[in-house]
């Protein structure tokens, strides 16, 4: 069958008491297990094991990204087909990583891996899978974080591993920003119906630009913002904002190891196909605007900071 | 390569038949009133889309002699899917008529239609024309364009509610046989299943594009547009209260069932709409489980914010 989700991201930390203090206590993010080397935490609307997992290490940045397929055989095929493309391909066994069946793990042309697997074990939702509470408890600690939306990796071509996702694991590409002589500057990619799952910018190759967590509203990325404020995590200097790009309510923020974190909130929608509508085209000159809508800047360390 | 989606990609169009004289009631409402942008019309029909929307329509409105719901629209990826699905659906013993392109409707492909065991009719096809989105493909705006605010402006056809006489078996065909997804259930304290909502891919506000409530067989529930927030929703409430729009008793709720933040009224004809936000996240995946609900909290879980069940909600409205 198909790619069905970006599950989670395994980000590298280099201090995992504070990471687990932040992606509880201030993104609001369920720690599900932990030892002396890794943590899993999951959002509250979501049903499998993690969403996050953060491996103790002496840099940041981005270890792996994990997506579900909905048929095992598709592992195979995957694995088959990455490696008649040329690239790595790793069998990941059971075991290797809690809460989750056994995978294969690709690099992609940016140089990023990328875990395909079948089986996550579940947690359900933390409001209950019976006659659940709607909404946040009222003793909820943290952001309003519904899921884990999406993230963006940094690469010194994005076309290689757009042309990849998109013939081989069938993403759509929604947007996409183009410089003069029609080179991608950053690609949108979808694997579902939302607007991106994985989108790709520039940078070093194998860099982590940021993740984003969905909330439910832009009231929800406020009250987010306060709590940032609060517990005085470094934040991009525009605070809340909207990015042009996909028109949508957010704010940039890093975790003590320094990964980029997003609070996100957006209703757009895309077809669930790569080819059916053609991608949304930003130049050069309308970047900033694309970027950032309000600011129509965008400040230098946007970029400049990748893990 | 067979990692591809397959069979059903999104909810197209919901297609209405009104006694309305030349359509100018429903379009004053569903064009003027509503939001949506008209892209084709002829002498028998309107063909309106949401804003954020590429493709040509999401609302079909044609004069008919009685008010009904004809058709509810699924866009499949490719033929290949329509001949697969064309004989899993006549394989289950329901009679398919297959139409050619540009029939009935403009700007579809070659489809099939069929009636599911609740009584309604469904149409598939692979292939819709596009009028482009209205912000251009241009470094965009996206932004509500000017002349619909004040509406209000859907951004996306979100679902649609059916009401069955067993929704138990009409929840059946659409997950074995056309691919859908149970994110969310309602069951008797013997465990009937009393309501289902059926989906096909993750979204940012999803968890459901078919909603099967007890009933009778081959009517409309409700029919419901996505927005962005509920800050949205609720000042549109007022716009739509002063435009003299039949707000339902419930008012701007959670529904609890959906995870929804919802608002339902009623058009001109009183056919029940929803606008709604956030949703259940889950994903197209077999091991994926859906919430269940029991009847005895049904008050609960079709609205949080009222204590009492709206006796009128779970009738059909067309």
């Amino acid at each position: 069958m198909a790619i069905s989700r970006f599950s989670y991201a395994n980000v590298r930390v280099m201090d995992l008491q504070k990471a687990i203090i932040h992606y509880t206590d201030t993104v609001g993010l369920r720690l599900v297990e932990s030892d002396d080397q890794r943590a899993y935490f999951q959002a509250d609307e979501c049903q499998d094991h993690h969403c996050v997992i953060t491996t103790l290490s002496d840099r940041a940045g981005i270890d792996h990204v994990g997506f579900k397929v909905n048929d095992p055989s598709d592992l195979v095929e995957a694995a088959e087909a990455a490696s008649a493309h040329g690239l790595a391909v790793r069998d990941v066994p059971l075991g290797e990583i809690a809460g989750q069946g056994p995978g294969v793990m690709i690099t992609l042309p940016s140089e990023h891996n990328m875990l395909l697997f079948y089986h996550a074990d579940k947690i359900g939702y933390a409001g209950g899978m019976h006659n659940p509470v709607p909404g946040v408890s009222k003793n909820k600690i943290g952001a309003k974080v519904s899921h884990l939306d999406h993230t963006l990796l940094s690469c010194e071509n994005a076309q290689p591993t757009v042309d990849f996702l998109t013939e081989v694991f069938d993403f759509s590409c929604t947007e996409k920003v183009v410089d003069p002589g029609g080179n991608i500057i950053a690609a949108f990619m979808s694997c579902t119906n939302t607007m991106h799952d994985l989108a790709l910018g520039p940078g070093p190759n194998g860099t982590f630009h940021h993740m984003a967590f969905g909330m439910h509203s832009r009231g929800e990325v406020l009250e987010g913002v306060d709590i940032l404020k609060e517990d005085e995590v470094p934040a991009l200097e525009y605070g809340i904002t909207r990015h042009g790009i996909a028109g949508v309510t957010t704010i940039y923020f890093h975790d003590p190891s320094g990964n980029r974190n997003e609070f996100y909130n957006g209703a757009y929608q895309s077809p669930g196909r790569p080819g059916l509508v053609p991608p949304i085209i930003w130049d050069v000159e309308n970047f900033s605007r694309g970027a950032f809508y309000y600011e129509d800047a965008v400040p230098p360390a946007f970029f400049d900071e990748v893990t | 390569m067979g990692l591809k989606h397959r069979g059903i990609l999104r909810i197209a169009y919901v297609r209405l038949g009104l006694n309305d004289n030349r359509l100018t009631q429903s379009l004053n409402f569903y064009r003027d009133r509503f939001g949506m942008l008209e892209s084709m019309r002829d002498s028998e029909r309107a063909y309106l889309r949401c804003w954020h929307e590429t493709f040509q329509y999401n609302l079909v409105l044609e004069q008919t002699a009685e008010n009904q719901l004809i058709e509810i629209g699924f866009h499949l990826r490719d033929e290949e899917d329509l001949d697969q699905l064309t004989d899993k659906i006549e394989a289950a013993g329901i009679e398919v008529e297959q139409s050619p392109a540009n029939e009935p409707l403009k700007g579809m492909g070659r489809s099939i239609a069929f009636t599911i065991p609740g009584g309604q009719r469904l149409r598939l096809f692979a292939d819709m024309a596009q009028s482009g989105y209205v912000t251009g493909f241009e470094s965009p705006d996206w932004v509500t364009p000017r002349e619909l605010r004040g509406t209000a402006a859907p951004m996306f056809l979100n679902h649609v509610g059916l009401t069955s006489a067993d929704p138990g078996a009409t929840i059946d065909f659409l997950a074995n046989v056309l691919g859908f997804g149970l994110s969310e259930k309602i069951v008797s304290e013997d465990g009937k299943t009393l309501s289902g909502l059926l989906f096909r891919m993750c979204r940012d506000v999803g968890g459901q594009e078919l909603a099967i409530f007890p009933g009778e067989d081959g009517h409309l529930h409700h029919i419901a547009f996505t927005k962005e927030d509920p800050n949205d929703i609720l000042i549109i409430g007022q716009y739509l209260r002063e435009d003299g729009i039949n707000i339902d008793a419930y008012g701007p709720t959670k529904q609890s069932y959906g995870n929804t933040f919802s608002l339902h009224f009623f058009d001109d004809m009183g056919i029940r709409l929803e606008l709604c936000c956030g949703g259940r996240n889950i994903d197209a995946h077999p091991e994926s489980e859906p919430i269940i609900w029991t009847e005895s909290e049904l008050a609960r879980a079709l609205s949080y914010y009222d204590s009492d069940v709206n006796p009128g909600f779970l009738d059909h409205s067309l």
